[in-house]
């Protein structure tokens, strides 16, 4: 019988994201209609989106029920507090052009992600990513954009229905070489216009560098370009699309310029656990940390008839890689208060608690930043910084 | 536009920020210093705050930490809110004879470049000259000088400026970055001071000097005597001046035959001479012709607005033409500046400054005549080269009967000087003219203005010590 990891919920994490969790209870069954995952709040605030519906989790030893008016997770032979997430009330409504605001915006704890456009030029040209096709469930033909105007309304009510955190503006892939950034660039001087929010970007690296400058002098406060995959040849073979048309040595030295330009722990890349060994992937994490980028360490979900990752793929292989991104970070001295609070990914700082048992939510300045002077004040930081940093030039002829 | 991020640490950005406010706060303690401590014996309550205005005037136009209008204004706003002139005075000075030459010489400008004419000259002098950068940088600077003598350096500035501008664009010069383009027209400023000083024609002030000497003794000036007794000055200063921007502005330009071949393109496909052309090339030469026989009978100014009243009257050109073409930022500093040296000179402070250093530094006559020259070349660096010969000249002739000194050689001594304004854009149009292209920057202007001003003072006050006894010339009576 598979161990399980009740007693220490950075571990539980992990291993709920790898296996899933089986859903008897009736009333958490009509809870998680519709959607891939849960949002699961576990001991120690530590916010986990966990699978439900994908074949894989009928065989995990996780069930959820209702204990004493709460909810309870259990295991061989233990079982942890949890509560369930709300849905936020802003995903029953619609914006003024009759859009659902569910379609536009995802809350994933810490972070609101809004994807103006799914479109993704390399699933087009069928060089999608092996993973993210019949995953992720990019539709890749879908021409649909949603305006500025949509956007900016869905953040309002974001906002409005008091959900707090970094606004994650993502780009569908296009070939562009700009990465992304020019199509994202009304919504990310619309959202910093009128709100006094953290806005991070995720777009592909650029092929120049002065569009990481721009990024930045948009008003982006993080910017992600993730590698997903470390090991070169690996990357060729699933990320078809990325390698030919950027190149994993763009990608590199395109976090690097990104991690001299953006503040500390800004700058973060995700390497997708479970798509090759785990060796590779700590070569992965040191590789970034060197250069001052903050490794986001997802866990591959083999989708339906894929059957994409590594075998066998258990928390006791995996949590060695865990343990090992949040020494690494921790040594280099880069920021944890960024990348943080995020449901669908593991970062860093909630592994504090594997590697150190006794370790509570994090030191008094994590905690500042999480309360809402905090979250102000790192708004408030990050404009000042831009303010004083960032520079207009005319370029030459 | 692009962007560039400055990566430094946080904290340092902000000190480089705080740089400015303390900066502002330190000028601001310094003034109200001025302003406030205990006024020295024979220093007026106004002249004492005439002269802190003028330092922080001074102060601001030297680090260029707010645009030279605005620092301008400063001093136009100041000075009748401190009671040093009243309003309806300080605003009438405004409207000083100055201002309007430049506002008529700028529309003169504008409406020859927009014909076309500038651009035509342009390329016919460097098609004739333009065979090596170095000619072409001494046909330029040689032109201006020359021309002061017969006329005066203002309008000699304003004239060759929109071909020097031309120049400048016809061989792809980057401004602010092109060390060829700063020579080109540091070359049109300082020729034009240079040649400035050479007759009696270059400017207004030798003539307002030998008024005020002649009101005074009796005594006077002849053009003959003059330019002999100053022409070997220009000669040196032209050799230093060449000197000091070949080191100081190392060319980057070695070969300019491309460019030729591209004007002499250019020259090829230039129309024939258009009747504006004609019209406005024809308004010009009238122009100088007027400035140099009626200049002193009409005024500079009224001769230069009557040129652009007859452009627009013949059509020649239309305001929208002209607009772009006007430095309003200069105007705004020179207006400002006269206000300033009338500030200075009614309110007493500046001839308590010089009876001040007087008393102190000066008991011999070379040391006299040293001194004098050096406050007016000190002096014209800052206000206008009429106002120090109006404030020093008189205060001059008097010094002259105590210590048994020539009136003339006292005269010399303040209206040669009161001409070598290399420093400062607002020192003279000239300046001001070259500056406002935007090819060099003040801190050009000044870095070089420094050493020709110290070499000026130097080879004049050789010249009156070994040079003007063999012409018959010396300090005593």
């Amino acid at each position: 019988m598979a161990k399980d990891y009740i007693d220490n919920p950075a571990a539980l994490k992990i291993d709920l994201m790898l296996r899933g969790l089986r859903i008897d209870d009736p009333l958490v069954k009509a809870w998680a209609c519709g959607v891939d995952g849960i949002d699961i709040m576990l001991p120690h605030n530590t916010l986990v989106n966990i699978p439900c519906r994908e074949e894989f989790t009928k065989g995990s030893p996780y069930t959820i029920r209702k204990k004493d008016g709460g909810y309870v997770i259990g295991g061989h032979s233990s079982e942890v507090a949890v509560s369930l997430v709300p849905k936020p009330k802003f995903y029953e409504r619609k914006t003024s052009t009759g859009i659902p605001f569910a379609k536009i915006a995802s809350v994933h704890g810490g972070v609101t992600s809004i994807t103006p456009s799914p479109r993704c030029d390399f699933f087009n040209a069928n060089v999608e990513c092996k993973y993210c096709a019949g995953n992720l469930d990019v539709k890749g033909m879908d021409k649909t954009v949603y305006s500025v105007d949509d956007v900016v309304e869905t953040v309002a009510a974001v906002l409005a229905d008091g959900i707090r955190g970094i606004i994650y503006l993502s780009t569908g892939f296009s070939d562009e070489p700009d990465g992304g950034i020019v199509f994202l660039k009304p919504y990310l001087q619309a959202i910093k216009n009128k709100f006094h929010c953290l806005v991070a970007v995720e777009t592909l690296p650029p092929k120049e560098n002065r569009w990481i400058d721009e990024t930045y002098a948009l008003g982006a406060d993080s910017v992600l370009y993730n590698l997903e995959i470390y090991d070169k040849e690996l990357f060729e073979l699933i990320c078809p699309g990325r390698a030919a048309s950027i190149g994993r040595k763009r990608y590199m030295s395109a976090l690097e310029y990104a991690a001299r330009i953006f503040p500390s722990g800004t700058v973060a890349s995700h390497l997708i656990v479970g798509l090759e060994p785990p060796g590779s992937t700590i070569m992965g994490v040191d590789c970034l940390v060197n250069m001052g980028v903050v490794p986001i360490l997802p866990i591959y979900r083999p989708g339906h008839g894929k059957a994409l990752r590594i075998d066998p793929l258990t928390a006791e292989i995996i949590l060695p890689v865990y343990k090992h991104l949040y020494k690494a970070v921790k040594k280099s001295n880069i920021s944890l208060n960024w990348v943080k609070d995020l449901s669908m990914v593991t970062t860093p700082a909630e592994m504090r608690a594997i590697v150190d048992k006794t370790a509570s939510n994090g030191s008094l300045i994590e905690g500042f930043y999480k309360s809402k002077i905090g979250r102000k004040a790192a708004w408030g930081l990050s404009s000042l910084m831009r303010k004083l940093r960032v520079k207009k030039s005319e370029e030459d002829e | 536009m692009g962007f560039e991020i400055d990566t430094r640490p946080l904290w340092l950005l902000l000190l480089l920020r705080a740089r400015r406010l303390m900066f502002f706060m330190a000028l601001a303690a310094v003034f109200f210093y001025l302003l406030f401590m205990s006024a020295p014996a024979g220093l007026s309550v106004e002249g004492q705050r005439a002269i802190a205005i003028f330092i922080v005037c001074l102060v601001l136009w030297m680090s260029n930490m707010v645009p030279l209008a605005i620092t301008s204004l400063f001093a136009i706003v100041l000075v009748p809110l401190l009671g040093v002139l009243s309003k309806k005075d300080t605003y009438a000075i405004f409207g000083n004879e100055a201002v309007f030459f430049i506002l008529g010489a700028f529309m003169l400008a504008g409406a020859i470049m927009h014909s076309g004419l500038s651009n035509r000259i342009a390329l016919n002098i460097m098609d004739r000259f333009g065979k090596s950068p170095r000619t072409l940088l001494l046909s330029i600077f040689l032109l201006a000088a020359s021309l002061s003598f017969v006329m005066s350096e203002h309008a000699v500035a304003a004239m060759l400026f929109p071909i020097v501008f031309d120049i400048s664009k016809g061989l792809g010069l980057k401004p602010g970055k092109s060390n060829y383009a700063k020579l080109l027209f540091f070359a049109l400023a300082w020729g034009c001071v240079i040649g400035g000083i050479g007759t009696f024609l270059g400017g207004a002030r030798v003539p307002l000097a030998i008024g005020i000497l002649k009101e005074s003794t009796g005594l006077s000036i002849d053009f003959l005597d003059y330019a002999i007794a100053v022409f070997p000055l220009v000669i040196v200063m032209l050799i230093v001046g060449y000197l000091l921007m070949s080191r100081f502005f190392p060319s980057e330009v070695t070969d300019v035959s491309s460019a030729h071949a591209v004007l002499g393109k250019r020259l090829k496909g230039l129309s024939k001479i258009s009747y504006n052309e004609y019209a406005v090339g024809g308004v010009l030469v009238l122009t100088i012709f007027a400035w140099v026989f009626f200049g002193k009978l009409l005024g500079l100014a009224t001769i230069a607005l009557s040129s652009v009243v007859c452009l627009f009257v013949f059509q020649l050109v239309r305001w929208k033409d002209i607009e772009e073409y006007v430095n309003w930022g200069i105007i705004l500093m020179y207006g400002g500046a006269i206000i300033l040296g009338s500030a200075l000179d009614k309110s007493g402070a500046a001839q308590w400054l010089v009876d001040s250093i007087l008393v102190n530094w000066a008991d011999r006559p070379w040391m006299v005549f040293a001194t004098f020259s050096l406050l007016s070349i000190a002096l014209t660096e800052a206000m206008s080269n009429a106002a120090v010969i109006a404030i020093l000249l008189p205060v001059s002739i008097g010094m002259a009967d105590r210590v048994g000194m020539s009136p003339v050689a006292l005269t010399y001594s303040i209206a040669v000087p009161a001409g070598l304004a290399f420093m400062f854009p607002m020192s003279t149009p000239a300046n001001a003219i070259a500056v406002s292209s935007n090819y060099i920057t003040i801190k050009d202007m000044t870095k070089g203005g420094i050493i020709m001003c110290l070499t000026a003072w130097v080879v004049f006050n050789l010249l009156a010590a070994y040079y003007w006894p063999l012409i018959g010339m010396g300090y005593m009576k």
